[in-house]
Parts: structure tokens; sequence; C-alpha cells
């Protein structure tokens, strides 16, 4: 009790407070179970729930896969050879963060639907003639794949890279000494040695796959999350909706569990000192090099150039609905939202961490992870949560004490919006800075203490100037996930409030993909330019 | 209330369970009194200064600093209002500021403190001119060791703790940096206790040592006694000066042992006549005589600058060692015959 008294202080429960309110949507899914659900439950159960789990399923290992080859491929090719244009696509290749999927599966069937761009460029060039029949459609399951694969292959590639960057040479070496080939070095040393970067990499995938609504929704492809979506939209029953998401997230957990039970005990720690050699790249002969340039090339090329040029094509050749953007409108606004979603995420993953730091307490260690699971919950499902929330907190305890209501604040607002993002993204910030802390030995505190700094002091004379980096590549990243966010900005942004995003989208659901052209380019390119501020960072950490 | 200025009263210090180190009692009479402990790894010697600098709890007992409760059961004052400082085993500096800001980290507390401590001069005699702009990842892990010592004694605390302070500083800087340290630590009456393995840092740095073994302070008290008076095998194995042979007490100032013959000297502790001991021998309570007629066999020879030590196989196959002076007119190989004068006689002899 005397201990409890100690590590009670205002740090523990700011952390306390702030992972409890994280946790809320979670537990909401978590209690589905205990709710009664509509008869579209077993409408559901006896119709559509198997081929949503079936196309969940076959969409998660199509996306897996691709993204694993694409991923650690282009990791391996530029973190071990030396061939032209290779510094250039070690940050290009991260460009592919800019394309959400739905303005890529915008940008294929823009490209390969009838009479679309490919019918058009064989037009000019080589006459009239029946294209359509030959040209191939990306539509559907194969749509979905390919864009949500080529949207977030850059997850395995950075990770992947990151952790081939700090492989020692000895590693190398030691595949030659054992008389491997270099094949055999990179399935027995090299990949496995990664296995950690490779895996985190495929689990932010697969959490963004079984969460992606925009382009499946675009396809018409059936999964748990459009089958969350219906429940709520069509039949208006939350704890289906809760319910489903459920599934994802065992869905998810089950998958990490499995790597973490196959992995035994074995670490994969590289020791910053000694022991450690920088790797010499190899230079590759002129064909081979040729080859490691054409495949670099090619996935910048369908990653990110394709959809940049594609939407391009169409803001020049329709220039309408580019002259009827407010486009410094829909600017600010994007900017309005990144800056508030910034301070709060980074301010509160701040405190958190800071409070479970100092408090060394295993709850509040336990509390955080839970509740930064809720990166798996969809957009869609955290937003419906906070409504359902608000509405029951306005009707039994604001009106018990007879307040005006509070949903006009929470609901339609930016305040609301701003609210949910950071349950969204609130494992990213924690994440992001309980890494950054994890390069500050505790031993560091204990001597600013023992120098007659208070826990404050420390936080602001130590931590702070430390981890500067960290916060600018954190906020960063949360800039450049809020400017793509879909689900969310739909559901709970203000009557008439639009960003690049909700404006492409509502184009696009209205079949004016033409018109989606110029506020997804304009999406893309803000979101490079973030990307490319912080290419150093990402590709370090 | 006590008069010492620090005082540790039947305390138990415990990282775990197995780091525990129980009811440990010592004092540091005034202010200025620099103490060593010493102990094999592991045994939690730095969970006693961790403990006495508040960054863990006391299991029982209190300490009193200046008169006043910092640790016990009840009470528990927070590191930073302690003004303890610790400069820790490993490198500790701020990753951040180079190593100038870290040094003048620690010196802006207590600003206005009597005690005058001049940053250049302490960045001069920890030998710390050429890195003082350089990050702690730039600098070797004894730089780091020093730099991070000079942060802590410009901190100017009331008591200043050091964990190993010199363990991975440059040997040629080492004896120059523990008179200098000496000299400050003196001059500026910095109470202190410096954890070590190094027994010779220990009695050269500390007015008192304390000995720790087996979860258990074992002595403590001057270096003289500690290295002479060894007040159990326990510590005479730790300490690793000398060896325990069998002897026979045969009279009031005398004892017998089968392969060195009659032994004389002062018993520090009386044994009646006719026990059976076990007597101290050091390396210096022997002496070489070429003419003696008692010769053992050299099975090893140490070459230590000033003087050479002999490990010689008795008849019993004991192993003794004994120390030369390296200016001996002639050295003895391995497997040679070495000469031990007689009658041996040891100024004091400590038998157990």
């Amino acid at each position: 009790m005397r201990l409890l008294r100690k590590k009670i202080n205002i740090w523990y429960l700011s952390s306390f407070f702030i992972s409890i309110v994280v946790a809320i949507p979670i537990v909401t899914v978590f209690s589905s179970f205990f709710e009664t659900t509509s008869n579209y439950s077993s409408i559901l159960k006896n119709t559509f729930l198997y081929e949503y789990i079936l196309n969940s399923i076959i969409l998660l290992l199509g996306v897996l896969f691709l993204t694993f080859a694409i991923g650690v491929g282009c990791a391996y090719v530029v973190s071990f050879y030396k061939f032209p244009g290779v510094n250039f696509f070690k940050w290009a290749l991260i460009l592919s963060f800019a394309v959400p999927a739905y303005i890529y599966a915008y940008s294929l069937t823009a490209f390969f639907e009838n009479f679309g761009t490919a019918f058009s460029i064989l037009k000019n060039i080589f006459g009239e003639g029946d294209y359509n029949s030959f040209i191939p459609k990306f539509d559907g399951m194969i749509g979905a794949i390919i864009s949500i694969s080529f949207s977030l292959f850059g997850y395995v590639y950075v990770l992947t890279r990151a952790s081939f960057h700090y492989q020692s040479q000895n590693l190398i070496e030691l595949g030659k000494n054992l008389g491997f080939s270099k094949k055999k070095s990179f399935f027995k040393i090299i990949l496995p040695s990664a296995r950690p970067a490779v895996v985190a990499g495929l689990s932010l995938v697969a959490m963004e796959t079984l969460s992606d609504f925009g382009s499946v929704s675009f396809f018409g492809v059936s999964t748990l999350t459009t089958g969350i979506y219906n429940a709520w939209i069509s039949f208006d029953d939350l704890a289906l909706a809760n319910r489903l998401s459920f599934y994802l997230l065992i869905f998810i957990l089950g998958l990490l569990a499995l790597e973490n039970f196959s992995r035994k005990k074995a670490q994969y720690h590289t020791t910053s000192r000694g022991g450690f050699k920088s790797k010499s790249p190899i230079f590759l002969s002129n064909y081979k090099s040729f080859l490691a340039f054409a495949f670099c090339f090619i996935v910048f090329f369908i990653s990110f150039l394709f959809p940049v040029l594609q939407m391009l094509y169409w803001t020049i050749i329709f220039p309408k609905h580019f002259i009827d953007l407010n486009i410094m409108k829909l600017f600010l606004n994007t900017m309005l939202l990144v800056f508030f979603s910034c301070c709060v995420l980074i301010s509160l993953a701040f405190i958190s961490n800071y409070g479970n730091r100092v408090s060394k307490s295993k709850v509040l260690e336990s509390l955080t992870t839970f509740s930064v699971s809720g990166y798996a919950i969809p957009g869609i499902i955290l937003a419906v949560a906070f409504i359902t929330f608000i509405s029951w907190f306005d009707n039994k305890v604001i009106s018990f004490f007879e307040i005006d209501t509070i949903k006009s604040i929470f609901i339609g607002s930016i305040l609301g919006l701003v609210f949910v993002y950071f349950i969204r993204f609130y494992s990213l910030a924690c994440n992001g800075i309980k890494s950054g802390y994890s390069k500050i030995n505790y031993s560091i505190d204990e001597s600013s203490y023992l120098l007659g700094y208070s826990k404050f002091k420390t936080f602001s004379k130590i931590h702070i100037p430390y981890l500067k980096n960290s916060i600018l590549l954190i906020g960063i990243l949360i800039a450049i996930e809020i400017i793509k966010e879909l689900p969310i900005t739909l559901i709970m942004r203000p009557f008439n409030f639009e960003t690049f995003a909700t404006t492409a989208y509502v184009f696009a659901s209205q079949d004016l993909l033409e018109a989606a052209a110029a506020p997804s380019l304009f999406l893309i390119l803000i979101a490079s330019v973030f990307i490319l501020v912080t290419s150093k960072y990402i590709l370090k950490d | 209330m006590s008069e010492n200025f620090l005082e540790i009263d039947n305390v138990t210090f415990a990282a775990s369970e197995k780091n525990k180190v129980s009811n440990v009692s010592l004092n540091i009479e005034n202010e200025g009194d620099v103490i060593c402990l010493l102990g094999p790894s592991g045994i939690g010697k730095t969970t006693i200064l961790r403990t006495i600098a508040g960054l863990e709890k006391v299991q029982s007992g209190r300490i009193l600093l200046k008169n006043n409760i910092i640790s016990s059961r009840n009470i528990h004052i927070e590191p930073e209002k302690r003004n303890i400082s610790l400069s820790f085993q490993d490198n500790c500096l701020f990753p951040h500021f180079n190593v100038i800001q870290n040094i003048e980290f620690g010196a802006e507390r207590n600003l206005k403190k009597k005690k005058d401590l001049n940053i250049h001069e302490v960045v001069k005699f920890l030998h710390l001119d050429h890195i003082i702009n350089k990050f702690p990842h730039e600098i070797s892990s004894g730089e780091a060791q020093r730099a991070s010592l000079a942060r802590s004694l410009l901190s100017k605390p009331d008591l200043l703790l050091l964990d190993e302070p010199l363990s991975n500083v440059d040997q040629s800087f080492k004896e120059e940096i523990q008179v200098k340290l000496k000299q400050i630590l003196n001059e500026l009456k910095i109470t202190t206790i410096i954890v070590t393995h190094d027994s010779y840092e220990a009695f050269y740095l500390g007015s008192k040592c304390g000995i720790i073994l087996n979860g258990q302070l074992r002595q403590y008290d001057d270096p003289y006694n500690v290295y002479h008076f060894p007040n159990s095998e326990e510590v005479v194995n730790f300490l690793n000066r000398g060896i325990l042979i069998p002897a026979k007490v045969t009279g009031e100032n005398s004892l017998e042992n089968e392969d060195l013959g009659t032994i004389k000297g002062n018993f520090i502790k009386h044994y009646p006549k006719g026990s059976d001991v076990q007597l101290l021998l050091q390396p210096e309570d022997l002496e070489h005589d070429d003419k003696s007629n008692l010769k053992l066999e050299v099975v090893d020879r140490k070459f230590r600058g000033t003087n050479f030590i002999y490990t010689l196989k008795t008849l019993s196959n004991l192993m003794i060692p004994v120390f030369v002076h390296s200016h001996h007119i002639h050295q003895h190989e391995v497997d040679e015959k070495f000469g031990i004068k007689r009658p041996i006689n040891i100024d004091h002899i400590v038998c157990f």
C-alpha cells in the first residue's frame, strides 16, 4: 500500500487517464459479446459472413505476399548493392507512402478501364482499334490486392532496410566463411536476422489491410470491414459492427502471437558497441546493375509515378474540376487537422510514456500496451464507438445534471474529429516516443535526479531536447496518416468541412473519377513533401 | 541523535533477493572522510550506493545524513532532494550534451555553495581538455567515466558516491588521477564513498575500508588493519594477499609448521598452547636468504616492477608467496631452489 501510494503521482495519473481514454473503444469492441444484436446477425451468419471472412483472408494473404516480395526485394537490393541511382531509390521508394490505397484504386481503374488512359495511349500511337478486349482489367479482388500492396509495401521496405542497414558486415563475412553462396547467405543469415523488422512491417501491413475501407469498397469486395460498415450504416446494428471488429482484432493478435511463438527464444539485437562493422556494398556488373536499376525503377514507377501521372493527366485534360476546386480552403482544412492532431497526440503520448517511465508500474504498462492495440480497429468503428459513447454520456450523465447537450461539441466538430484521430493514431505516437525512450538508458534519468533536477526538469531539460528528432519524425508520420485518412474524417467532420481526402472520395463515390483527380494529386504532393522532409530519419529508424 | 556525518544503522540493501546485503551498520564520523567499499562483482556494492542515493528503498533499518533520516521503512527522501551525487560506473553522460555541457549541467546545482571548485581545474586534472567539445558517443569509456566524475565533483554534493570511478581509466592516468582526486576530496572536504574491486585503490583513497562478502559487511576498519589484521578467513581469501597454512601453537610467541619449522612473533589473539590453527602468511612475512638451509622449490615468479612475488612449493605441497625486492642481486628461475631466512620472525601473527 505504501509503495502504491509512492507510485501514484501526477505523471502516473495522467498516463493512466490517457490510456483509459484510448482503451474505451477497444473495451467497447470486446464488450460487444455481451450485447444483443439485431436479426441481421443471424442473416449475416447464414449468408455473407463466411464470404466476408474468406475475402478478408484472401485479401490479407495476397497483400502480405506482394508486400513481402516487393518490400524485402527492394530493401535487399538498395542495401547490399551499388548501382546507378541506388541513392535516389533509397528514399524514392518510400514515396509510395504518399499514395493512399483508395487513390491507387482510382488510378488503376482509370488507366485500365474500357476507354481509359491505356486505351487513349494505344489509340494515339496505333490509331483506332478494339484495344478494350485485350487491355487487362484490374478490378475486384485483384485490383484491391494490387492497390493496397503498392500503397503499403513501404512499411516492409523501410523497416527491413533499416534492419539490413544495421546488420554488421561480420554477418555477411560469416556466410562467406562458411562457404555459402549469395543466395544461401540471404536465406540462411541475412533474412532471418532481419526477421523482427520484416514481421513488424508485415504486421502493420496486415492491420492496415484488414481495416482498409476506401479501396475494397471502391472495388466492391466484401470484407469484414465493409461488413462492419454495412452492419452500422444499413442495419444500425452497432453491437454486430463491434463484434465483427472483435473478430478482426483477434485475427491480428493471433497472427502476432503465432509469430512470437515460432520465434521462441531467438534474439535479434545488434550490439551497438564493438563487433559492428559497417557494410561495403557490392558493385554490380553492367548487366546485373541494369537489372537492379530496372527492378527498383519499375517498383518506383508503379507505386508512385503511375498514380501521380494518371491523376496529373486527368487534372490537365479536365481543367474544369481543377478550377472549381477551392484548393486553399482544402489545404488549410487539412493542415488545421494535422496541426491540432499532432499537438494533442505528441504531447499526450509523451506524458503517457514518461508516466510509465517514472512510475515503473506493471499495471500502467499493461494498460498502455492494451490501449495501443487499438491501431488494429478500423477507423469506422472508432468513429461509431465514439459517437455512441458521447450519446450515452449525454443521455445518462449530462442530462442528469441538467446541463446543455455536449453532442454538438463532440459530434460533427473539429474537436470530436481530432479526438477520434487521437484514439486511432495514438499507437503510432506512443510507440514512436517509446522507441525514442528505449535509447535513453534509465540511469540517465537517475543521473539527472542525483544532480538535483526534479522529474519535471528532467523531462523538459533532458528528454524533450534529446527526443526532438523523434518528435519531428513522429509528427510528420502522423501528418502523413491524417492527410490520407478517410473513414473517420468522413464520419466525424463538421458539415461542409472538406479535406483533399474527403473531396476525392466524394467525387469517386459519385463515379466522377476525373473530378477526384485534382484533390488526389494535391493529397499525394503534400504527403510527398512531408515524406521527403523526413526521409533521412525514416530510413534511419 | 548520533553525531556522525553519515550513519547507516542496521540497513538491509536489496535490489533483488539475489543482490542483497543484510544488516549493514557503518558510520562516517566526520565531514570530508573518504571510505571505500570492497567486494567481489555482483555482491551488491552498487545497490548500497543506489540506496544511499535514494534510487532504491531500504528494506529495513535507517540511513541518516547530517542527523536527518533520509531513508527508512517509512521515510524516503527523493534523490533530487538529498544533495547526494552518484557517479555511475557506466557512461551516464547526457547524450545530447557535449562533455563540457554535461559537466556544467552538474555545476548548476549549488552555485551558491562555499566549496569552491574551478571547472577548468577539474577538467585539467581529469585530462578532459581535448574532449570538452565532443559528444558522449565520440569518446572512450574511460573518458566518459572521467567526465562523469567531473560532473559529480562539480555538483558539490554533501555526499559523493563513486561507483568504480576509475575502472575504465587508462593505467597511465590512473595513479595521477587517484592522487589529485584524493587531494581535491581532502581540500574541499567532500565526504565520499567509493566502491571498487581494486584493493590498492581502496587502501590509498579510503580512510576506512569496508569488505562486503556473502551478503554481509564482514569488516570495516582502516586500510592497514584490513590488510594486516583481516578478521576472517573469508576476508583473507578475498584480499588474496597471503595464504593460510596449518600450524600448532607451541608457546606465548611461537608456533610450528611442519615445512617451515618454528615461526616467532606477536599473536594478536591468544591461543592456548597445543592449539591447531591456520596461520596467515603474507608475501612480506618471509625473507629470502640464499645461504639458508630451508630451501623450497620455485613454481612461479611474478614481476611487479618494484618487486618479484615468488610462489614456492613446500614438501607438503603448500604454495607460499614470498616478496623479493626487484633489485635483489640475482633472480631465481622456476624449478630452482629458493632459500628462506631462519628463524622466521613475523611482526604480528594472525591465526584462525
